[in-house]
């Protein structure tokens, strides 16, 4: 099967998952012991004593005094419209609190994983070269504090250096270049360092399969070797775990984007759930399993087509 | 293993940077104030409902000087001028006489059909504020400078209600479109909103043509900022010179950076409530044996570290009518002879649930110390932390044992007779302690027929009272606002939170 058609078989696979998706997405904020109609008053007024009377207008006109099903099949219907009716507590379109939030989301996972990439996998198969060197030594501390360091201690630290210290960078705030700067330093250092800690393991035992020493013998230069051979390969294992990292950071980079002050999704999710602001936590979290899920087939698209023996397999199959 | 959540790890990364930053920072003085010159300035709370008028946003217009509403209130939370000069009672009927002279920020004169418009908006909305809701509110125009407002009885606080920031008067151009007002360019105040960035941030410009005192500032960004730790990381980078809302926890390193830092009282009360529907509650023992075992200084001065004053009754000192004496420390010897003689001792020890949220920080803390004192008077409290949403109807119908719970005890506008309806009459709709009183209610319902604001203040002093004496519930604290400046001066506190805070506000090099 050429790749082109393997490509579209395993896309063929998301609307299904993201039908099903939908089920859950809508159902899960439902199963919380919480009426929707006072959690949204609360939300738009501080400790609104209980009024049954105004709930229930609320309720109607939030339509929620229909039945589940048909509800969800409302729901649905815009979905595939595109409309996503108003927030429940913003009461502005959900379209475009969503759309705005996971762009400003996309942008720093792009950027953090472009990072986490142009760094840990250089850095990985350098390491590799010489393995108990002195630059693998040095990395492998580097790598284990970047991924033992969580966001909540590193944000914190780098604002101190960079920002109140050394006054380079503004400390929160979102909209020039330089808002960006921290973020995605904060979101780069974890994948960041478990991308050179596989590339430098892969590479490791890559540099010691046959053809790799065949290739040696055969008069081809050590960095040649190394980053043809070695780097190629060992950097398969790291694009079948973009994927997980795309949905994880677009989705769950919510203290980076509480801290930071970034109008992302995490954060509107962040406070849409207490809110019970139904249409923004639904549309939002639907948003984050598309992506995942898409993600994921581009990935194992990707990881299939740099890696010979995975390609030939999936062909014959 | 550790399971953290999106909101533990929020937490974390507070105290984190807290210890990090505790000392830490370059000194900077005031300067010279510069009337001239921009501020940024960091606020708590971001519109949530685009500024919504029948939402807490209604009340951000006022706040930062944009919109204004028929009254403001004075230091002894009585009704004063704002875009009324004057007000009448007249049976169910208080006509109020406008403001000559004023102009929107378009350029529109405020005229009585203005004020109609903008009222009538408001009070038609599916869900209308609090200040004007369930009252029969009517308004029409009286002549060429003023309206009548009647309600379905007489209404003995029709002022004070006029000065909520719900109800602020936009221009006729703000209601053209028929939908939620466009509050772009359409507000009196002495600030302009020139443009808004959804909840990020907002642009205001001083306005020139205002009627009174003009703003301190001639621009000022205001940047929405929930986030504590960000608020005072935001201070000591320069990024702002105001900010509000910083826990105590983050006040030493702002100080350290050179900042000034303002304590000020709040309307706002974290009482223990006890349910009085079923025992052990039920019994006024039991309740003063938790009141003398509680010391609440030591839970303001010591588990708060400062953050808060210790309650002696509802109000306390945010407000004219409230106690100012600060309550007495622990008596546990006399709390354990309380609890002999209601029947419970070794032999028969109590055990009680106390159930709180963590919406509000220093809830768990105070729980938990509130657990060591109550056990020091031989109680045994299980103290269970969860989500509000779910514990409310639970407790609403009388299924707990105590609540610590945190209470703005002002609703829209400075008069406590809605909380003190809401909260402690027999068909209270939110009477989480079950308690009910013919006397305190008949005390209550004196309230409304009393339009004398002394008058009204003692009666709030008296159903605070009857309230402390039958131990309905214990009022722990008080949590105190705070706001920190640098590079801006001029900040004055209003604990009543009515009065707009960032006109006041001056820039300083």
């Amino acid at each position: 099967m050429s790749g082109p058609l393997l490509l579209l078989r395993r896309l063929l696979v998301v609307p299904p998952v993201l039908l099903a998706a939908s089920v859950l997405v809508f159902a899960l904020p439902r199963w919380v012991d919480v009426d929707p109609a006072r959690a949204v008053l609360r939300a738009r007024t501080a400790e609104a004593v209980p009024d049954p009377a105004t709930e229930a207008r609320v309720r109607a006109e939030l339509g929620l005094d229909r039945p589940v099903v048909e509800q969800y099949l409302r729901w649905l219907g815009g979905v595939l419209r595109g409309d996503l009716g108003l927030g429940y507590v913003s009461r502005t379109p959900v379209v475009e609190q969503v759309g705005s939030a996971a762009t400003v989301s996309g942008l720093l996972t792009v950027l953090a994983l472009a990072l986490a990439a142009a760094v840990g996998i250089p850095a990985g198969v350098y390491a590799a070269r010489r393995p108990g060197g002195r630059w693998d030594r040095f990395l492998g501390a580097g790598t284990i504090a970047g991924v033992a360091v969580p966001e909540f201690v590193l944000a914190p630290w780098l604002v101190l250096a960079l920002a109140v210290w050394a006054g380079w960078l503004p400390a929160i705030g979102w909209g020039g270049p330089e808002h960006l700067v921290l973020p995605v330093l904060t979101l780069a250092a974890y994948p960041g360092a478990l991308a050179a800690q596989l590339v430098r393991a892969e590479t490791v035992g890559i540099l010691q399969r046959p053809h790799v020493l065949l290739a040696r013998s055969k008069g081809l230069s050590g960095q040649r070797v190394l980053w043809r051979h070695g780097a190629r390969l060992a950097t398969t294992s790291v694009t079948a775990l973009a994927g997980m990292f795309v949905a994880g950071l677009l989705g769950g980079s919510v203290v980076v984007e509480v801290v930071f002050g970034i109008p992302g999704l995490g954060r509107l999710l962040h406070r849409a759930v207490p809110a019970q602001d139904l249409p923004v936590i639904q549309a939002g979290t639907l948003v984050v399993v598309a992506v995942a899920v898409t993600a994921g087939v581009l990935v194992e698209a990707v990881a299939t087509a740099l890696d010979p023996v995975r390609r030939t397999a999936e062909r014959a199959g | 293993m550790i399971v953290t959540t999106p909101g533990v790890r929020v937490l974390a990364a507070l105290t984190t940077a807290a210890a990090l930053l505790a000392g830490c920072g370059s000194p900077s003085g005031g300067g010279t104030p510069d009337p001239a010159g921009a501020l940024t300035v960091a606020l708590q709370f971001p519109p949530r409902s685009d500024y919504a008028f029948d939402a807490d946003d209604g009340k951000l217009l006022s706040y930062l000087g944009v919109a204004e509403t028929l009254t403001t209130v004075d230091d002894e939370a009585a009704a004063a001028p704002g875009l009324a000069t004057g007000w009448e009672q007249d049976g169910d009927t208080w006509r109020f006489t406008l403001r000559p002279g004023v102009a929107f920020h378009d350029g529109t004169p405020l005229t009585p059909e203005v004020v109609v418009t903008a009222l009538r908006h408001v009070a038609g909305v599916e869900a209308p504020p609090r200040s004007i809701r369930g009252i029969g509110f009517e308004i029409e125009a009286d002549g060429a400078d003023a309206v009548r407002i009647s309600t379905a009885e007489p209404d003995p606080v029709m002022p004070l209600r006029m000065s909520s920031g719900n109800l602020a008067i936009l221009a006729p151009a703000a209601y053209a479109g028929g939908g939620a007002p466009d509050y772009l360019r359409t507000g009196t105040g002495p600030l302009v909103l020139d443009a808004v960035n959804g909840v990020e941030s907002a642009e205001l410009l001083r306005n020139d043509d205002y009627w009174g005192e003009p703003a301190g500032a001639a621009r000022i960004t205001v940047r929405y900022v929930e986030d504590p730790q960000a608020r005072a990381l935001a201070v000591q980078a320069g990024d702002v010179q105001f900010a509000e809302g910083l826990p105590a926890a983050q006040l030493e390193q702002v100080r350290s950076a050179g900042a000034e830092v303002v304590a000020y009282e709040g309307a706002r009360t974290v009482p223990l409530q006890l349910n009085q529907s079923r025992a052990p509650f039920d019994d006024v023992r039991v309740r003063r044996a938790v009141t003398e075992a509680i010391d609440r200084p030591v839970l303001a001065g010591q588990v708060l570290a400062g953050s808060a004053r210790p309650a002696a009754d509802l109000f306390g000192p945010a407000v004219p009518w409230g106690a100012t004496e600060p309550p007495a420390g622990a008596d546990a010897e006399r709390a354990r002879t309380l609890l002999a003689e209601a029947g419970y001792g070794p032999e028969n020890p109590l055990t009680v649930q106390l159930w709180t949220f963590p919406n509000r920080p220093e809830l768990p803390t105070l729980a938990n110390a509130v657990q060591a004192m109550l056990g020091e008077a031989g109680i045994r409290v299980e103290v269970t932390v969860g989500n509000y949403e779910a514990q409310e109807p639970e407790v609403l119908a009388g299924q707990y044992d105590m609540f610590l719970n945190s209470r703005s005890y002002l609703s829209d506008f400075p008069d406590a007779a809605s909380t003190l309806t809401s909260d402690y009459t027999c068909a209270g709709s939110y009477a989480i302690d079950q308690y009910c009183s013919p006397a305190y209610d008949a005390l209550v319902e004196r309230l409304n027929g009393t339009v004398d604001p002394a008058q009204r203040r003692q009666l709030f002093a008296e159903a605070a009272g009857m309230l402390t004496a039958d131990a309905v519930g214990v009022m722990l604290v008080h949590p105190l606002n705070t706001a920190v400046l640098r590079g801006a001066t001029g900040f004055t506190p209003d604990p009543l939170q009515v009065r707009p805070v960032l006109p006041q506000l001056i820039p300083a090099g």
